[in-house]
């Protein structure tokens, strides 16, 4: 069993007006709540944090994109990968992902992707996930109508550019190249592993990871039963090709929560789970479905569950702590609950990558650290045995820490990587 | 009695599906739907049957011609669609009228096929963008009642444009006719059609609707300003979905301006 450590990288200082005074905590949030200052100390606080996890064991760091998103600070997963990569020395650093549907050229993706693996010594994880209808369609403009074409496309061409040895040209339909030669390239050969994220039900993506061989990664954010219902259909998908199910093909993400007793978790914890809640909920639905964003198998698949909803509306509230351990959109408790929870999510999803999301909303640096500590001490150990008959294909293949080395230090300043 | 048939162009070779009503002998009509389709054959093209030969057909995207979308890319993919049906059907020329999207797509065929067109009328045309009327976002809204903007009040979606059909259907449908329109409208409804307006040497009248949340009326004076000799009416007590919302004064304001140049 892996495990990583996601960051979101909120903003955690919305006034408790923000609701009244914004419909949505995406694309057109009031910007002038932004306060750069204390932006730039809360990336240091995060990057640390991320740091820390590497230090107490966690196999992998996570970085994703959002654009003009008050809970995502992160337009550039590249930018923070980049800080990891000289700051940590052994774990992934999974990007999840790069939203290539958003890069024009997607050379470009190509490129900084190759330069990350460089710079890491190939830790690079090269997540492409679809994006959001907020990240894509409204924020960068990207055309619904037919971007799930040119999110195609752009894989096709990110792949060949890592992998052709040749200058070639490239005559897509979204991008015309005549020369494509990208230097450098990746360490990790034929390519970094990938990762597709997807929220919540998509057989499309479930057909694409199987073909290719990818890593599959669903969401545990709205609880154990509707991941359950997309890792399936994703082992479905494998099973119909004659394929061996191999856990390290598919990840979940859980946010986490441990303290000494379960008493202590929700004590403490639960007030910045509210953070996020209060803020997000009833946020505006203009954003949720830009035209085209879902294909015609798509819309008919959410159309009954949109038409149920309407039939029988029922007002928003903020889930309470128990509510959220019922329907396990949540893992918090001792070290022994965490355990027992995780060991049944993992087992029941067959996923060997598990993906903690362990700060969430205005969650304050001691006690994300706390939490994240008691996870790597008490928990993953128990946690680790699972899956050991299978090879994990999914993780990167970094070359040795000596040879990652740079190789001679600069002078001056302080170098962290060890000898 | 009007018909939907399924027909093969020429020489493009596209396949089209086409409402058609109205005395064969009338003078033709190319009714160029808006955002929302042609749910049915309606009060709109019913009205128009009486004095034109009503040729109506649903646009590379739209409704049963819903997976011809990738094979069109702009205007003049477009505008040699319909002019190939009108080749096809044989009509040389014809009066043109388009409402929203449609209006976009007539004035193409206006600017770039002049002899196509006997007259040109556009209903709450989109197309060109404006920063001090910028209008409501027709594909920011609710998934739940998606083209509700684009009514007068909202309940009409469900009167004039749901009504009667298979609910699910008629969503699925609604969703991809969305679909098509952002295809060329997103995310701003500028088609560039502006550098093209003054080719037009057609008649032409524009009108735009009294409660349209899309297209502000001060649209209607810069698209007249744009296309030389152009007049500009006001249409009472409707939204963008003029043809649904009030099927006769549409009627009446596309007959009285094509066959006798009437403007009021």
């Amino acid at each position: 069993m892996k495990f990583h450590w996601f960051h979101g990288m909120p903003w955690p200082h919305l006034p408790d007006d923000f609701r009244k005074r914004n419909r949505s905590v995406w694309v057109d949030a009031d910007a002038s709540l932004y306060d750069p200052v204390e932006g730039g100390r809360l990336y240091h606080e995060y990057l640390d944090q991320m740091e820390y996890a590497e230090q107490v064991g966690f196999d992998g760091l996570i970085v994703n994109e959002h654009h003009q998103n008050v809970f995502g600070l992160m337009p550039s997963p590249q930018l923070m990968a980049a800080a990891l990569a000289r700051r940590t020395s052994r774990a992934a650093i999974v990007m999840l992902g790069m939203s290539i549907a958003l890069y024009r050229p997607a050379t470009r993706a190509a490129e900084e992707i190759a330069m990350l693996d460089v710079l890491s010594g190939g830790r690079i994880v090269a997540g492409f996930p679809l994006g959001t209808p907020m990240d894509t369609n409204f924020a960068y403009g990207v055309n619904p109508a037919d971007f799930r074409r040119v999110y195609r496309e752009h894989h096709d061409l990110i792949l060949r550019a890592w992998q052709d040895p040749d200058v070639f040209a490239w005559h897509g339909e979204s991008t015309k190249l005549r020369y494509v030669n990208i230097w450098p390239r990746p360490i990790q050969q034929p390519h970094p592993p990938i990762w597709i994220p997807a929220d919540g039900i998509s057989s499309e993506t479930w057909d694409f990871c199987a073909e290719r061989g990818y890593n599959y990664v669903c969401l545990a954010s709205r609880g154990i039963e509707p991941a359950q219902a997309a890792m399936d259909g994703f082992w479905s998908r494998i099973d119909d090709r004659g394929l061996e199910r191999n856990p390290y093909q598919g990840a979940v993400s859980q946010t986490i929560v441990v303290a000494e007793s379960d008493d202590e978790a929700q004590q403490r914890y639960e007030p910045h789970f509210e953070y996020t809640s209060r803020h997000t909920l009833d946020d505006f639905p203009g954003w949720t479905e830009a035209p085209g964003w879902r294909t015609e198998r798509g819309i008919r698949e959410r159309a009954e569950r949109t038409m149920q909803e309407l039939a029988n509306p029922k007002p928003a509230r903020i889930p309470t702590w128990q509510e959220r351990l019922d329907v396990g959109s949540l893992a918090a408790g001792s070290p022994d609950t965490v355990t027992e929870q995780l060991e049944h999510l993992v087992t029941t999803l067959q996923a060997g990558h598990l993906i903690g999301v362990f700060h969430v909303g205005d969650m304050p640096y001691d006690l994300t650290l706390r939490s994240t500590r008691l996870f790597a001490e008490h928990v993953i150990p128990r946690l680790r045995h699972l899956w050991q008959d299978h090879d994990d294909h999914w993780s990167p293949r970094p070359i040795p820490t000596r040879q990652s080395r740079a190789p001679k230090r600069a002078t001056a300043g302080v170098h962290r990587w060890p000898n | 009695m009007a018909e939907l048939t399924t027909l093969d162009l020429t020489p493009g070779g596209q396949t089209a599906h086409v409402w058609q009503g109205g005395d064969p002998e009338s003078p033709a009509l190319l009714f160029l739907h808006p955002i929302t389709g042609i749910p049915r054959w309606g009060d709109a093209l019913e009205a128009l049957a009486n004095d034109f030969r009503v040729i109506a057909p649903y646009q590379p995207g739209w409704g049963p011609a819903k997976d011809d979308l990738p094979g069109v890319r702009d205007a003049l993919d477009l505008v040699l669609f319909n002019v190939d049906l009108l080749n096809t059907l044989g009509v040389g020329t014809a009066h043109v009228v388009g409402i929203s999207i449609g209006g976009w797509i007539g004035a193409e065929i206006a600017a770039i096929r002049p002899d196509a067109v006997q007259s040109l009328t556009l209903v709450n045309p989109l197309g060109l963008w404006s920063e001090n009327h910028p209008g409501e976002d027709p594909f920011a809204q609710h998934p739940g009642f998606p083209t509700a903007v684009l009514f007068s009040d909202p309940d009409k979606r469900a009167k004039l444009l749901m009504a009667d059909r298979d609910p699910m259907d008629a969503y699925v449908e609604e969703l991809l006719d969305l679909r098509a329109s952002a295809k060329f409208l997103w995310p701003i409804p500028d088609t560039g059609v502006g550098r093209r307006l003054m080719r037009i040497d057609t008649r032409t009248l524009i009108a735009t609707s009294e409660h349209d949340n899309v297209v502000a009326g001060e649209m209607g004076d810069i698209w007249r300003a744009a296309i030389p000799g152009a007049q500009s009416v006001q249409l009472a007590g409707s939204g963008h979905i003029a043809d649904l919302e009030v099927p006769d004064a549409l009627a009446d304001l596309v007959r009285n301006f094509a066959l006798e140049g009437v403007t009021a």
